[in-house]
C-alpha cells in the first residue's frame, strides 16, 4: 500500500531523514518508534505530501506523491503532531470544511460526520467553538478530521498525546479497530502503545531505520537468551560465588538488597539454556533459599535503548 | 475552492479583522464625502474616489496580513496542504474572499453618490468608471498583499511589508520628476532588470543554466540595442515607472475614460501575483 525508496530530506547541512526505504502493506498497522527529533515527523510530512523529499521516492495505493499528489492526498487521512485546527470555528463548523475539501459528498457528509463524532466522542461539542476544547478534546478533533471521508490509509503522529489514561486506551482500541480494514501508520515515543497497537515497527533513529521487525521478533532477536531475577536469603559474596560456578549461567550480579539479610541478583544464561533447576539445587546444597525466582524478558524499551545508544541493528 | 472561500469569508467577520476593513474604510470615505460634497455642496464625487487610493494603503494590510500567514503559524494550512485541493484553488479561494469583503464594502459606499443624485446632477458613466478603476486597483492591491502574506509566518511583518510595497507603488508617481533621464542610466537601468529578473528565476526554478541564459540574452540585447538604437535608451527610468505605475493608470479611471489596455494591465498584474502565491506556498515544501 506504502512504498518508500530510499527517501532523504536536507535542511542546508542538517539530514533529517536519511534514504529511509520501507514497505507497508494492506492492512497493517505500523509503528514509527523514535527519540524527538528523529525523523518520525518529517517521514509522515513527506508521505501525506504536505513537504517534498529532497531525494527519493514514495508511492501510496500505487500513486507516486510527486506526479500525481492529489489522488494520494484522497487515499490518506493525516493527524499531523499539532492537530491542524481553526480556534474561530464549532467542531461541527470544522469538520465540515474538512468534509467539504476532502469532496465528500453533500448526501453523506452528515451521515458521515456523525458516525465519526460518536466514535471519537466529541458529539457532546459539536457546538463549541474549538479554541475552548481541551487539549484532549482538540486532539481527538484532529483525529476525527482524519477519519472523515473513510480515507484506507491513516497516518497518525502521536494520537495519543495529550490525552488522560482512560481516553489513551480509547483512543488504542478505536485505532486497532480502525486497522480491520485499513493501513495505519502511527508514530510514538510511547513504547507500550507500540507494543499494543502495532503489528510491526520500524525504529527510526538519527534519520535512518535502525530496525524494522515484528515486535515478537524484534525482542527475540535481541535476547535468543533469557534472565532471571531472584532474591535469595544469605551474603551477596557467597550467592554470587554460587550462581557463577553454575556452568550455563553467563553472567550473575549483584541489583541491591531489598528486603533485610537477602540479596536480590540478576542472572544471564547462555542461549538456549534453563538454568532454574541447576540454580535452585546450588541454592539449597549450599542452604540459601529462594525467596523468589522470575524470568525478565527483554522490552521493547531494552531493545530501543540497546539500538539508540550505540546505533547497532540487531540481527 | 468554495469551501476555501466561505471559510475564509466568515474567518474575516470572526476575527476582527474585516470589521476593522470596513470600519477604517467607511470612516475615512465617510469623511472624505463630508469634506469634498457634503460641505461645500458640491456633485464633484471623483475628487472622493481618488482620496480612496490612499485609504488603500492602510486598509489593505489590514485585509490581507493574516490570510497566509496565519495559516502557517497555527499549522492549519497542513490541513489545506494535504487535503485534496490544489494549490490554485486554495489561493483563488482565499483571494476571493478578501475580494468579495471589499467589494461588499465598496458597495456600502454606492450610498454616498446615490445621496448625490437626489439632490443634484451627478454623472453615472463618471462614477461607474471611477468605481471600476478602484475595484481593478484594490484587486491588484489584494492580489500583493496576499503575495506578502504568503512569505511569512508573521502576521505583523505581513502588513508592514504590504504597506511598504503599497507605498512604493504609490510614491512611484513622484519619484518620476527626479530621476535621471540621460542614455547611460538608462543602459544601466536595464542591465539591473536582466539581473534582477535572473535573480527571481534562479530563485524560483533553482536552475543555474536557464538564468544564466536568460542573463546572456538579456545583456546581449541590450548590448545590441545600445549600438544599433541607443535612443532607444534615453528617458528609459521615467517610462519604465510611468508603465508600472497603477496610480496613473487610475486616474484614466476616475476621468471618466475606461480604456482596455489599463483593465488588463490590473488583471494581469493581479494574476502576475496570485501565480506568485502558488510558487511560494509550492516552494515552501521545498524548504
Amino acid at each position: 500500500m506504502i512504498v518508500v525508496q530510499g527517501l532523504s530530506k536536507r535542511y542546508g547541512q542538517h539530514t533529517a531523514v536519511d534514504a529511509i526505504s520501507f514497505k507497508v502493506e494492506e492492512g497493517e498497522i505500523v509503528g514509527f518508534l523514535g527519540p524527538n527529533g528523529a525523523g518520525k515527523t518529517t517521514t509522515m510530512n513527506i508521505i501525506t505530501g504536505y513537504i517534498s523529499a529532497t531525494e527519493g521516492k514514495a508511492t501510496v495505493a500505487g500513486y507516486d506523491i510527486l506526479e500525481n499528489p492529489l489522488e494520494v492526498k484522497r487515499t490518506i487521512g493525516y493527524l499531523p503532531e499539532a492537530p491542524p485546527l481553526y480556534l474561530d470555528m464549532t467542531v461541527r463548523e470544522y469538520l465540515g470544511f474538512a468534509a467539504k475539501i476532502k469532496r465528500v459528498g453533500k448526501a453523506q457528509r452528515q451521515g458521515n460526520l456523525d458516525t465519526i463524532m460518536d466514535l471519537v466522542k466529541i458529539a457532546d461539542v459539536r457546538g463549541r467553538l474549538i479554541k475552548n476544547l481541551s487539549k484532549g478534546y482538540r486532539q481527538r478533533v484532529g483525529l476525527a478530521q482524519a477519519l472523515i471521508g473513510d480515507p484506507p490509509v491513516l497516518i497518525l503522529d502521536e494520537p495519543t498525546i495529550g490525552l488522560d489514561p482512560k481516553q489513551i486506551i480509547e483512543i488504542r482500541n478505536l485505532i486497532k479497530e480502525l486497522g480491520h480494514e485499513r493501513t495505519i501508520i502511527l508514530s510514538s515515543h510511547i513504547l507500550p502503545e507500540v507494543t499494543e497497537i502495532c503489528q510491526r515497527v520500524l525504529i527510526i533513529h538519527r534519520g535512518r531505520i535502525v530496525a524494522e521487525d515484528t515486535i515478537e521478533n524484534l525482542s527475540a532477536g535481541l535476547s535468543g537468551r533469557s534472565r532471571l531475577a531472584i532474591r535469595v536469603a544469605g551474603s551477596e559474596k557467597e550467592a554470587l560465588k554460587i550462581c557463577r560456578s553454575i556452568p550455563s549461567v553467563k553472567s550473575a550480579e549483584s541489583a541491591g538488597c531489598r528486603e533485610p539479610d537477602t540479596i536480590d541478583l540478576l542472572i544471564e544464561a547462555n542461549e538456549d539454556q534453563d538454568i532454574r533447576r541447576p540454580l535452585f539445587r546450588e541454592m539449597a546444597e549450599h542452604d540459601l533459599p529462594i525467596l523468589m525466582m522470575r524470568s525478565v524478558d527483554y522490552s521493547l524499551e531494552d531493545i530501543f535503548i540497546q539500538l539508540t545508544t550505540d546505533e547497532k541493528g540487531v540481527s | 475552492m468554495l469551501a476555501v472561500f466561505t471559510r475564509e469569508l466568515s474567518a474575516f467577520f470572526k476575527s476582527i479583522t474585516g470589521f476593522i476593513f470596513m470600519g477604517i474604510f467607511l470612516l475615512i470615505t465617510g469623511i472624505f464625502f463630508m469634506s469634498d460634497n457634503l460641505i461645500p455642496q458640491s456633485p464633484n464625487y471623483l475628487s472622493v474616489l481618488g482620496g480612496i487610493t490612499f485609504v488603500f494603503l492602510v486598509v489593505v494590510p489590514i485585509l490581507t496580513m493574516r490570510m497566509l500567514s496565519e495559516e502557517h503559524h497555527q499549522k492549519t494550512d497542513q490541513l489545506l496542504l494535504t487535503s485534496p485541493l490544489s494549490i490554485g484553488s486554495i489561493v483563488m479561494g482565499k483571494y476571493l474572499a478578501g475580494v468579495a469583503v471589499f467589494l461588499i464594502t465598496l458597495i456600502i459606499t454606492l450610498l454616498y453618490p446615490l445621496q448625490l443624485s437626489l439632490v443634484g446632477s451627478v454623472s453615472v458613466s463618471e462614477i461607474a468608471g471611477g468605481y471600476i478603476g478602484i475595484f481593478l486597483l484594490g484587486c491588484a492591491f489584494i492580489a500583493i498583499g496576499l503575495f506578502v502574506s504568503s512569505l511569512t509566518e508573521n502576521q505583523v511583518v505581513a502588513a508592514v511589508v504590504t504597506f511598504g510595497l503599497l507605498l512604493l507603488l504609490w510614491i512611484l508617481d513622484f519619484l518620476q520628476q527626479g530621476l535621471p533621464g540621460d542614455r547611460f542610466s538608462g543602459i544601466v537601468f536595464a542591465i539591473l532588470i536582466v539581473v534582477a529578473v535572473a535573480i527571481f528565476l534562479y530563485f524560483t526554478i533553482r536552475n543555474v543554466f536557464i538564468a544564466a541564459a536568460a542573463t546572456i540574452v538579456g545583456g546581449g540585447f541590450i548590448a545590441v540595442l545600445s549600438v544599433v538604437r541607443p535612443a532607444s535608451f534615453d528617458g528609459l527610468i521615467v517610462r519604465v515607472l510611468k508603465w508600472f505605475s497603477l496610480l496613473a493608470r487610475y486616474r484614466d479611471f476616475t476621468g471618466g475614460l475606461l480604456k482596455l489596455s489599463s483593465v488588463v494591465y490590473y488583471l494581469s498584474f493581479t494574476a502576475v501575483f496570485l501565480f506568485l502565491t502558488v510558487r511560494s506556498l509550492d516552494a515552501r515544501r521545498w524548504k
